[in-house]
């Protein structure tokens, strides 16, 4: 029984890791940046759910809306300021430059964040927050299964929009060959703008959650890194598979936690990587490598 | 050759000053500054072999940084010899290197930036997990605690480091390094063995860093453990580097200098705001000044011999498309 | 309806183009021949806005195209089928074409204009579900033609849409690029290394070698010319001086 409760703690994490490494595979899939303040970004989102709660009394959930619009205009403000600049770099050194000035982003978000509001870690508490439905004697926490039901509703909307609509697609065209898709009457650069700021937007339901955990300006680094992994596990650009490999790492996490103890919790992911790249490379999922 | 004999004389004539130095100036705070330098100077050429000479981005660097520190400091503390200890601090960080680089650098660029990212993130917090604490020096060593010997040592080591990095990129190795970053396909299409290169050119990085490590180690009297694991000196060096200039010998020494000055004007001043302003300058520098502060006088010029080329295309034998 | 006048283009420092003028008039046919590497294709990505001449002006229906972004000369009703297809790989046939209908104005009558391709290219309705990647050859020229005209084109650019594909299929696609002229009315710029065929299709022809245009006739006098037979149609296929 009590390994039960640990795979469903595993599951949950996973489901969030998920949800945070689908803004990365979304913009290394469509323009080829890595990027890796991702969690930062989350963070701040994060942030601002802590504030609407503390300040007004929001619902961490019924804050997610909000969140969305105001990650979108950050994405878009940064894509404007500094992503957009990539562009005129070949596409293998795109890389290489949106690895280093996420970097640097990183590093000014940290330290704005530290500024505006100090070093501390804060943390929403609800009234639901610890609260659990008791099934059979496995504790499923209300917040944990409301990750993963939001987990599963974003994976699905993301689908729905890019398979179905027309700007959905034209994302995906875009992704495949941008120089064929200005022939088709295409606006690049504005499906560049909105990619890089939906990629950012998609981490709202995560940042929601998250704010419910623990949030300090240094944590971001972290969930990028689950993020970045995940990428990888799922296999580069495969979208479809980030899920389920969230689930798979948050499985293996919450094993290796149960059998050598917490302290270790980062390893088991970080063998868990040095083995795919051993052993399969290519991700540990089927699929295209491609939107 | 002349120019070899002229780089030679100017890089001894300023290790000597810098060895006199301590007969003139007084009290410890220059001496403090500059062995921050010296520092600084190792590891970002240690980022400098990976970034500008083998083309790979070692995000993950206060990992090497970290460990070789950490080795360091239990071997010294627990009775070794410092040499040792440094040098077992260097060591383990070689071992760090191959466990995260026989797996991902038989495979694109990607995957090794991004594993070396998580290898330093998850051993920062595995080690503040496992050693919270913080690690002091015993009363014994601190009574020989000598500021002049480390201060000689840092040059020493930094000096060694530079002229090192300087020899094994005008060798054979070195070359065959520099194929592997500018076309990998290439290289190993005329036979070379990219992944034996790549790895020696990150092996040696690291023993570099893990030196640094362990000149940090027995430098600082009492820090947290996980100290020398902050992302900090991941990101650091980097900057100091493509500052400075990647893959130049005298890039990071540049990035160096630039860099302790503006750190020690900035705490003074600013606090806080120095790593902010410090991310922005990377920003600004990776968009728009690919080759730093060394690539300057290259594209002066480049800018004379622009118009004879235009010259020669208007020609009319050009291979046009 | 569309003229090109005297444009330079260059590849980063390198000049490509000199001087180069041509123009289309409505419903007209035009082919553009060279060798390889003479610089049709460059000619074609300035006019649909790839590459920006640095000398000269582009006009189309009295509006100015070279200072324009590609989308929106797409607009404007100038598609471009470029070189090797570009066509999506990773979509569906259906896909493709949906996209090539991206523009509102050909979004609205989709359902239209995908009926009229199904009829050109039936093969195209044949293999509708599956990824692009997997057409054959030419198939995938139908495909990247089809898409082009999703977009209700009033010109239709053709880079080099021979390349790789066998006589017969070459042939059947000429025979359909003819009909499509002449049942809709659009105009064909065409841009080939196969001279023959391409001067048989078209009323006007232009030879370009080395950047400049050194011949512009009637197709059919310049089928007839010497000099063109002599560098073009005695060689096997666009043997011109070598760079």
């Amino acid at each position: 029984m009590e390994i039960m409760q640990f795979a469903t703690y595993g599951l949950i994490n996973g489901a969030l890791y998920g949800m945070v490494a689908l803004g990365l595979s979304l913009a290394y899939g469509i323009m080829g940046y890595l990027n890796v303040a991702q969690g930062h970004f989350i963070i701040l989102g994060s942030y601002g759910t802590y504030w609407l709660f503390r300040l007004w009394g929001f619902d961490p959930f019924i804050s997610i809306p909000i969140l969305m619009v105001a990650l979108f205009v950050l994405g878009a403000i940064l894509y404007v300021a500094v992503y957009s600049w990539l562009l005129k770099f070949p596409v293998i050194d795109r890389l290489k430059s949106s690895l280093l000035i996420s970097f640097g982003l990183m590093l000014v978000f940290e330290n704005i964040a530290i500024l505006l509001w100090t070093a501390d870690e804060r943390a929403v508490t609800t009234s639901y927050s610890g609260k659990v439905i008791d099934l059979y004697g496995l504790r499923l926490p209300y917040i944990g299964l409301g990750t993963i039901v939001l987990a599963i509703i974003v994976v699905i909307a993301l689908h729905l929009f890019l398979n179905k609509t027309y700007f959905g697609k034209a994302i995906r065209a875009t992704a495949q060959d941008w120089e064929a898709s200005q022939l088709m009457g295409i606006n690049v650069a504005r499906t560049y703008l909105v990619s890089f700021a939906l990629s950012i937007l998609i981490a709202a339901p995560a940042a929601s959650v998250i704010s419910m955990r623990v949030i300090s300006p240094g944590i971001g680094v972290e969930w990028s890194n689950y993020g970045l992994v995940l990428v990888i596990l799922a296999g580069v650009g495969n979208i479809n598979a980030i899920l389920p490999a969230g689930f798979f790492l948050g499985l293996i996490e919450a094993m290796s936690v149960y059998l050598v103890g917490a302290p270790y919790m980062g390893m088991a992911g970080l063998v868990v990587f040095v083995l795919v790249l051993l052993f399969r490379p290519q991700g540990l999922f089927r699929g295209r490598a491609g939107l | 050759m002349r120019g070899d004999k002229k780089r030679l004389l100017i890089f001894l004539f300023i290790v000597a000053v810098l060895a006199f130095l301590p007969i003139y100036i007084k009290g410890d705070y220059i001496l403090n500054v500059l062995f921050l330098l010296f520092l600084y100077i190792i590891i970002s050429q240690g980022s400098n072999i990976m970034v500008g000479y083998a083309g790979l981005l070692n995000v993950g660097q206060a990992a090497f940084f970290g460990i070789g520190a950490l080795v360091a400091r239990l071997a010294w503390i627990g009775g070794t010899p410092f040499y040792l200890a440094l040098l077992a601090g260097g060591l383990s960080s070689v071992v760090l290197s191959a466990f995260i680089g026989i797996p991902s650098l038989r495979l694109r660029g990607h995957y090794f930036a991004i594993g070396t990212l998580a290898l330093a993130i998850i051993g920062r917090i595995t080690i503040g997990n496992i050693l919270p604490g913080v690690s002091f020096v015993p009363r014994q060593y601190l009574e020989g605690y000598s500021l002049l010997f480390r201060y000689y040592l840092a040059l020493g080591l930094s000096a060694a480091v530079i002229v090192v990095v300087d020899r094994v990129f005008n060798s054979r190795l070195g070359l065959a390094i520099l194929s592997t970053r500018d076309d990998e396909d290439a290289a190993q299409a005329i036979g070379i063995n990219v992944f034996k290169y790549k790895m020696t050119a990150f092996a040696l990085s690291s023993f570099v860093v893990g030196l640094g490590g362990g000149l940090f180690a027995f430098f600082y009297i009492s820090y947290y453990y996980y100290v020398p694991f902050a992302l900090l000196w991941s990101f650091e060096p980097i900057l100091i580097t493509f500052v400075g200039g990647a893959g130049t010998v005298a890039g990071p020494v540049l990035g160096s200098i630039f860099f302790v000055i503006l750190k020690e004007a900035f705490t003074h001043t600013l606090g806080e705001i120095s790593i902010l302003i410090f991310g922005v300058v990377l920003i600004l520098v990776i968009l728009f000044l690919p080759g730093g502060l060394a690539s300057i006088p290259k594209k002066l010029r480049w800018r004379q011999v622009k118009p004879v080329l235009q010259k020669e295309a208007e020609g009319g034998d050009s291979c046009s498309q | 309806m569309l003229s090109v006048d005297h444009i330079d283009a260059y590849y980063g420092d390198l000049q490509v183009l000199w001087g180069v003028s041509l123009a289309v008039k409505e419903r007209e046919v035009v082919s553009l021949v060279g060798a390889n590497g003479a610089g049709k294709s460059t000619v074609l990505k300035a006019i649909s806005g790839m590459l920006k001449p640095r000398k000269g002006k582009i006009e189309f229906q009295n509006v100015r195209l070279d200072r324009e972004r590609p989308y929106k000369i797409v607009e404007m009703g100038i598609c471009m089928v470029p070189e090797g297809k570009r066509l999506f790989p990773d979509m569906s046939v259906l896909e493709n074409l949906e996209i090539g209908a991206y523009l509102s104005q050909a979004r609205r009558v989709k359902e239209k204009s995908l009926e009229w391709v199904y009829e050109i290219f039936p093969r195209l309705k044949e293999r509708t579900g599956q990824p692009a990647r997997t057409l054959s050859g030419g198939e995938q020229q139908m495909l990247a033609i089809g898409r082009a005209l999703m977009s209700l084109p009033k010109i239709l650019l053709l880079d080099e849409i021979t390349l790789g594909l066998s006589p017969l299929v070459v042939e059947n696609i000429f025979e359909v690029i003819k009909q499509i002229n002449e049942s809709s009315g659009i105009a064909i710029l065409l841009v080939e290394q196969n001279v023959v065929l391409a001067l048989e299709l078209a009323e006007t022809g232009y030879i370009i070698e080395n950047g400049r245009i050194v011949g512009q006739d009637n197709a059919k006098a310049l089928l007839e010319d010497e000099r063109v037979k002599d560098a073009y149609l005695g060689l096997p296929s666009g043997s011109g001086e070598a760079p």
